[in-house]
């Protein structure tokens, strides 16, 4: 233990995130999703919220392809929204 | 004449009862400062440290504030010079609303022709905003390893709690800056990943440069010993 350092012993133990890593993509499966999402927001002038059902599909992608731990969409605050898989998207 | 002198004595052992008690506390206090600084850090998010969770988060708090302000995120990275990985936000900024969990990216390449593991650290500026930064998920703090020439999108799920609305010191913040920092990893003594780089380095990239540090305990054992 380190004596009057701010944070924990380990520097790794800060804070962790609350679901933890996102596994890498290496095979880039949900590229086009994360391509699609980008255009989103810069057609929106980068704002969060019209381009929330294309996050929606990009997480949806993740957890199909076992890169993402299933999780309810309320649990990640999207529950509202719906899934927009716009055109150009791979199946 | 005696009684004076025996309300005398009665009266100074009273004394020295409230002076070794009042020593003793503050001494004892001293001692507990420093595990209730960290705690205190850890669990207010001081200085710059993200709160990320106290373990899960309430669907509840997940709902954005509608008529709130937007907030702009602007997305920094870094890389330490011992890590040859090309690393940078794809977006230079988002507005989201407090409350409202957004999706982010960044996109590494390892431009070495060596898999390499590195350990990425994070910070929020300004501090005040810290408290209610919250990472759902993202690819800090765990190893991550990128095979020779590799390139990998990573994604960070965040938002901002709608309780910063409510804290008047950091209600009005519109511009928030997010850094990432990669470094390469190694392993130390407990045979645990570690970023690979001077303490004050890292410590630097997540925030900390302006505060004085002591020497860990660590150090100051093995510079006794060599």
């Amino acid at each position: 233990m380190s004596f009057g350092r701010p944070g924990s012993s380990s520097i790794l133990q800060v804070n962790p995130p609350d679901r933890g890593s996102f596994p890498l993509d290496h095979d880039g499966e949900c590229k086009e999703m994360m391509k699609v999402y980008l255009k989103c927001l810069k057609e929106h002038g980068s704002a969060s919220t019209p381009c929330r059902g294309v996050s929606k599909a990009y997480l949806d992608c993740r957890m199909q392809r076992g890169l993402m731990q299933r999780e309810s969409w309320t649990n990640l605050g999207l529950g509202e929204e719906t899934n927009e898989k716009t055109s150009g998207q791979p199946s | 004449m005696a009684a004076a002198r025996a309300r005398h004595a009665q009266r100074n052992r009273t004394l020295l009862m409230y002076s070794t008690a009042t020593i003793l506390v503050v001494l004892g206090g001293t001692y507990a400062a420093v595990p209730l600084y960290r705690a205190f850090c850890a669990a207010t998010g001081f200085g710059g440290t993200p709160k990320t969770a106290m373990g899960q988060f309430e669907p509840e708090r997940l709902h954005p504030v509608t008529g709130a302000r937007r907030i702009k995120v602007t997305f920094n990275s870094a890389t330490s010079d011992a890590l040859p990985w090309k690393f940078t936000p794809q977006q230079k900024h988002v507005w989201v609303l407090p409350g409202e969990t957004s999706l982010a990216f960044y996109t590494a390449k390892n431009t070495s022709n060596e898999d390499l593991i590195g350990i990425a650290t994070y910070n929020v500026l300004p501090d005040r905003v810290a408290p209610y930064f919250a990472k759902v998920e993202c690819f800090c703090f765990e190893e991550q390893k990128l095979l020779a020439g590799e390139e990998v999108d990573m994604p960070l799920f965040f938002f901002i709690d709608k309780d910063i609305l409510d804290d008047p010191n950091a209600r009005n913040v519109t511009d928030v800056v997010l850094s990432y920092t990669f470094f390469k990893a190694r392993r130390n003594k407990h045979g645990q990943l570690e970023p690979d780089a001077p303490k004050d380095v890292v410590d630097a990239s997540m925030g900390w440069s302006e505060y004085e540090h002591a020497k860990s305990t660590e150090e100051s054992s093995e510079s006794k010993s060599s």
